[in-house]
């Protein structure tokens, strides 16, 4: 076997390296316990019950993070976009002959426990709005939508579109919420929504 | 049996299995040797550290009494040279290419309106090549060919088979150049750190076997009965990957949820079972060679290398928190994450007190600096990885610039500043010449030294910052978006300082190459360098 030139680089170097035997040193073995404790117990609290889809179980509440805080707002206009945009349109005039408009609406700027009274159980039946009567179906949300949100997103149209209305606080769609608890089904239109106090 | 039980009881026996396997293992060196420790280190060198103003008669002391070491080295590198030396070259490349592409990404996201004419230079695409010219150029080059120049030396004997490594290589490269035109053109498989397509990854495929079989026979024809540390790391890094990336690219073997599962195992094993151990290896091998003392302790590396072989494999699962992946594999994706823990304390407490007292050999020796700060960024980058895996902190940095953060803590504060250490020093041995300027390392220290703090701490608040207000309700996205602009100009920054040490670093390799080849001539060689870079 030829031998190569041997590089000064190389001559001065060390020769390569080796281990001693040294034992591992206690608080890296109290460590490793530690941690096969934490394993343990990390496992023992794992919701691990929940079906799959809902990913690792966590509710609606804890994604939100923290609560708004008092003196921050939901959102109405993101509210809004997503629930309400399908039908009464992003610029709020609706579809004419099909859905009700609710910019300038009389209702939208009225009585504000009505206005909660008709996001909370919907309307099946005839109602007029600027003069026009529309024949169509308001889903419900008082399942899917809580007070504060509702406030806000009634709030938020009062606001638009030309419409001048005040504020609806959460405490008044509260107030209608217990009111109208034992209610069931849609109310049937402009006429028992008038008569509503 | 319900599904906590299996998880839990899965868990014990395979912490408790792991625990007795490396019990078993420990006292392995004790059993060749009468005393590790002396037998194993050469003779005559224990309190010589290496330094840039050791004298000659020294330097000429340990060689005069221990031949045998010193004419099996020589022998090793004269094998590996010519194929060491194709794979740095194609490393500085990529390294310059990958800079230049994610300094470009870097800045389009603060100045959205910059160098938007052209399809490819749009940021979707510049920065995928960023990414692809990192994990498939700069780190596998760098990686690669030090395990190429290591992994002889330590066995005693000559790489086998190094034309078709060399041949690997290329087509390694021509596979990458492919790949990142494919990219530039539109054309990706669409899956983070899988985006090359896989008709193109069948190159890759043949290229890395081209590669990794001469390793594999020269294992075979090794001249040593016990098996350093750092040919654990390398050798199984070379097994690891190649089943990662064949598994991870096979078309059409997974669809849906099971897909995004596949790719964030891969996304992170690439890191932790190639990266990681070829990095690590290189520590192990160059830390106690530059200082002259023996590893501390043999039981702490077997620690440390089964901790990660076994706790790694299992943490991907961690990217998946909050999607709809089944709760067990997230949950022990989590613990195994922290149990990672334990291998890096391994490994940071058996470095320090390898280093311990001779700490002033870093004044000397550029590669240790290099190294040292490495092996620090290993140890912090993975403690941070294991609480980011934590439900409790990734509800908020998902999602964010502060997993960026971290992602280039690891390969960069880590990976990339060992393999830096790694080129100083192996560059000398393969081509006989010295670094030529000094003060140009130093300079490239701090430029990607000071680079990458002021990266890292920018994109960590910044992007603590856009999770908290992305978890506000009353807060909009925009404002989420908004907030990170000062962090992200902040990034670019600390990008362009790390890109200027790289075109240091690229320049200097280039003088070293065009300057006057020094050789030894004969045993009377005098040490012409003056100042150097080992």
């Amino acid at each position: 076997m030829s031998n190569p030139d041997i590089l000064p680089q190389q001559r001065r170097e060390n020769p390569d390296p080796e281990e001693r035997t040294t034992p591992v040193p206690w608080p890296v073995l109290a460590l490793a316990a530690a941690l096969a404790a934490f394993g343990v117990d990390y496992i023992s609290h794992a919701d691990l019950g929940a079906p799959s889809a809902w990913g690792d179980g966590r509710s609606l509440a804890e994604l939100a993070g923290d609560k708004p805080v008092a003196g921050a707002k939901l959102d109405g206009g993101a509210i809004y976009a997503a629930r309400c945009t399908a039908c009464h349109q992003a610029t709020g005039q609706g579809l004419p002959g099909v859905f009700p408009p609710l910019a300038g609406s009389e209702w939208v700027a009225g009585k504000p426990g009505t206005l909660a009274a008709i996001l909370l159980h919907g309307i099946n039946g005839t109602i007029k709005v600027n003069g026009q009567s529309y024949q169509g179906a308001m889903p419900a949300f008082g399942a899917s939508l809580g007070d504060a949100e509702i406030a806000a997103v009634l709030t938020h149209i009062r606001s638009q579109w030309g419409n001048a209305a005040g504020p609806i606080g959460t405490d008044t769609v509260a107030e209608v919420r217990t009111r109208l608890a034992d209610r069931t089904d849609p109310f049937a239109g402009g006429d028992e929504l008038a008569a509503l106090p | 049996m319900n599904t906590l039980a299996i998880l839990m009881s899965a868990f014990i026996l395979s912490i408790v299995g792991l625990g007795f396997f490396i019990w078993s293992q420990r006292s392995r060196p004790a059993s060749t040797t009468t005393d590790g420790s002396e037998v194993i280190f050469a003779k005559g060198e224990l309190g010589h550290p290496e330094s840039i103003t050791q004298s000659i008669s020294t330097a000429h002391g340990p060689a005069a009494s221990d031949n045998l070491e010193l004419q099996a080295r020589v022998r090793a590198d004269a094998s590996t040279a010519q194929v060491v030396f194709f794979f740095y070259c194609c490393a500085f490349v990529w390294l310059l290419v990958a800079s230049a592409a994610g300094l470009t990404a870097s800045i389009k996201l603060h100045s959205p309106d910059w160098l938007v004419s052209q399809a490819w230079l749009s940021f979707g695409r510049i920065r995928t090549i960023h990414l692809n010219a990192v994990a498939y150029g700069w780190a596998p080059m760098a990686g690669l060919g030090t395990a190429l120049f290591i992994i002889p030396r330590l066995l005693k004997t000559e790489l086998v088979g190094a034309r078709y490594a060399l041949l690997g290589a290329a087509l390694w490269n021509a596979a990458l150049v492919s790949g990142l035109g494919s990219l530039a053109y539109g054309v990706s498989d669409g899956m983070e750190w899988l985006e090359i397509p896989w008709q193109i990854d069948l190159l890759f495929v043949a290229g890395g076997a081209l590669v990794g079989v001469p390793l594999i026979l020269t294992l075979l024809q090794r001249k040593v009965a016990h098996l350093y540390v750092s040919v654990w790391y390398m050798g199984c890094a070379l097994f690891w990957f190649p089943i990662l990336f064949f598994v991870a690219n096979f078309p059409g073997l997974h669809h849906g949820v099971e897909a995004a599962t596949m790719n964030w195992w891969f996304g992170h094993n690439v890191l932790g079972l190639f990266y990681t151990p070829l990095a690590l290896a290189s520590i192990y091998y160059l830390l106690p060679k530059l200082i002259g003392r023996p590893i501390q302790s043999y039981n702490l590396s077997l620690l440390g290398f089964w901790g990660l072989a076994f706790f790694y494999g299992q943490v991907g699962g961690h990217h998946l928190i909050g999607g709809p992946v089944p709760g067990w594999l997230v949950t022990l994706s989590i613990v195994q994450s922290m149990m990672m823990i334990l291998p890096v304390a391994a490994f940071t407490v058996n470095q320090h007190l390898t280093l311990k007292g001779h700490l002033s050999a870093l004044r000397h020796s550029p590669t240790l600096q290099f190294l040292c700060l490495g092996g620090l960024m290993y140890t912090a980058s993975s403690l941070q990885g294991s609480f980011e895996a934590l439900r409790s902190m990734n509800a908020v940095t998902h999602f964010t610039h502060y997993t960026v953060a971290h992602a280039h803590l690891g390969l960069y504060g880590f990976v990339s500043m060992v393999f830096f250490g790694a080129i100083y020093f192996v560059v000398p041995r393969i081509t006989g010449r010295d670094w030529p300027w000094p003060r140009l390392i130093a300079a490239h220290f701090w430029l990607a030294a000071i680079g990458i703090a002021i990266y890292f701490v920018s994109l960590t608040i910044g992007g603590w910052l856009q999770g908290s207000a992305m978890l506000d309700e009353s807060r909009g996205f925009m404002e989420s978006v908004a907030l990170t602009l000062p962090y992200l100009k902040g990034r670019s920054v600390g990008g362009a300082l790390m890109a200027l040490g790289h075109v240091v670093f690229a320049a200097h390799f280039a003088r070293l190459l065009i300057g006057e080849r020094r050789r030894a001539q004969g045993t009377a060689s005098p040490l012409k360098t003056a100042t150097g870079a080992l």
